[in-house]
């Protein structure tokens, strides 16, 4: 079954003469354990998708369902649950907080979850040793390199071990190598741990690492690329 | 581009033979995925080489059982080529390009849409970059550092290649409104198809 599936998902902000279709009718699929890049000039509706996706925001027209859940099916409630549980957000800006420690940070989603600190923060310590920053757990953001702080993001965007995530221009905020090393990482999260990764990117080299990229234009598909086949 | 330099180059280190030589020149361009030369190619280099006083060649006799083989030495004149080589700088050879060219003849010719063009060499770019990113992120700093290099110089071209290719397609419509370049017509040339 796919992690996510849209069908002819579309969205228009605004209306009658000065509405605008971001999204214009959308399906697409995509699998448990796959890499998937969006690509396409501004304004082409790929952080729209994204938004839509991951519950962000509300579809006009079409359906989303993550996991076999259709989110225009859900209460609030039930939505933000879903998003808790099955989906972790990375963001261009990493969005850590900054009086918090690396450790803190990462494994903020649980805590508030209702997880106790403690064992939350055991998950947390796992998910940021894997990526390198096992001597950085007491580290503020700010005493934090750009690639290591959205290393810290993607740790926390996992820490409810969701089995996706999405990711928004990760790499936006990074120098080359560091972009590098976070695209090499989210292939990883992808290959070596099985989560779905949906990336938004306008960087051909950062997509190069999915294993399709899908490119978006007027808010509709236009072209389909497949980088890597399935095993 | 040159095998010669490069084998001026590897027969500066000490002399070689020449099934050495291959080996040790498909090494410095990054393993023949990289760039795939046959033996021929290396003895008629060699060949030429010699005649030019590049190179002198020796006949080594094979110990015990082993055929006679040959083994090549730099010459003073050979070590001179190769310092002359290092003194000059590379021409980059982005300008003879077999996608331009493919872009050009359909424009003209009418006979392939360049949107669908655009779109086929995209793919593959991509694909390449993949497998290319996948491969260099195989080696390690410590021991491939020459394949990283030169994997990352590859890398940077398709990303160049693939923002190229964005930007003329958004510049389809302007060069299918332009004249094609067309020679000068000689007095009794065809007659010019129409547009």
């Amino acid at each position: 079954m796919s992690i996510i599936s849209t069908s002819q998902l579309t969205k228009i902000y605004g209306s009658g003469p000065a509405a605008v279709t971001a999204l214009d009718h959308v399906t697409l699929k995509i699998d448990p354990g796959e890499f998937v890049a969006i690509m396409g000039p501004s304004g082409c509706g790929k952080s729209t998708l994204l938004h839509l996706i991951g519950g962000l925001d509300k579809a006009t027209e079409g359906v989303v369902a993550v996991d076999g859940h259709t989110l225009s099916d859900l209460d609030d409630n039930s939505l933000t649950e879903l998003r808790r549980r099955k989906m972790g957000f990375v963001f261009q800006f990493y969005n850590l907080i900054p009086v918090l420690t690396a450790l803190e940070n990462a494994a903020l989603p649980v805590t508030l979850d209702g997880v106790k600190p403690a064992e939350a923060q055991k998950k947390a310590s796992e998910w940021l040793s894997r990526f390198g920053l096992g001597d950085r757990l007491s580290h503020r953001p700010d005493q934090l390199s750009g690639g290591q702080q959205q290393r810290v993001a993607i740790a926390r965007a996992l820490v409810a071990e969701p089995q996706l995530i999405l990711a928004d221009e990760p790499t936006g905020n990074l120098d080359t190598k560091a972009s590098d090393e976070i695209a090499a990482l989210l292939r990883r999260v992808s290959k070596e741990f099985g989560r779905a990764v949906v990336m938004v990117t306008h960087d051909p080299r950062i997509a190069a690492y999915a294993d399709r990229i899908i490119f978006l234009k007027d808010g509709k598909i236009a072209e389909e690329t497949i980088l890597e086949k399935k095993k | 581009m040159s095998i010669r330099h490069a084998l001026l180059g590897l027969l500066a280190q000490k002399p070689r033979h020449g099934y050495e030589l291959r080996a040790a020149f498909q090494a410095v361009v990054g393993g023949s995925e990289a760039w795939d030369v046959k033996p021929a190619q290396i003895y008629t280099t060699l060949d030429r080489l010699e005649e030019a006083g590049l190179v002198e060649r020796h006949s080594d006799l094979g110990e015990g059982s082993e055929p006679a083989r040959r083994i090549y030495a730099l010459t003073e004149a050979g070590r001179a080529a190769l310092q002359e080589w290092f003194a000059c700088a590379v021409d980059s050879q982005h300008q003879r390009d077999e996608f331009f060219v493919k872009l050009m003849v359909a424009l003209f010719s009418g006979e392939a849409r360049l949107e669908l063009i655009i779109q086929t060499q995209r793919s593959h770019l991509y694909q390449e970059m993949h497998a290319m990113t996948t491969l260099r992120d195989s080696y390690h700093a410590r021991t491939g550092m020459a394949q990283i290099l030169l994997l990352d110089k590859a890398i940077m071209h398709l990303e160049a290649d693939l923002r190229w290719m964005e930007i003329t397609e958004m510049r389809i419509e302007a060069i299918k409104g332009q004249p094609f370049p067309e020679p000068e017509i000689r007095p009794r040339g065809r007659p010019r198809k129409g547009n």
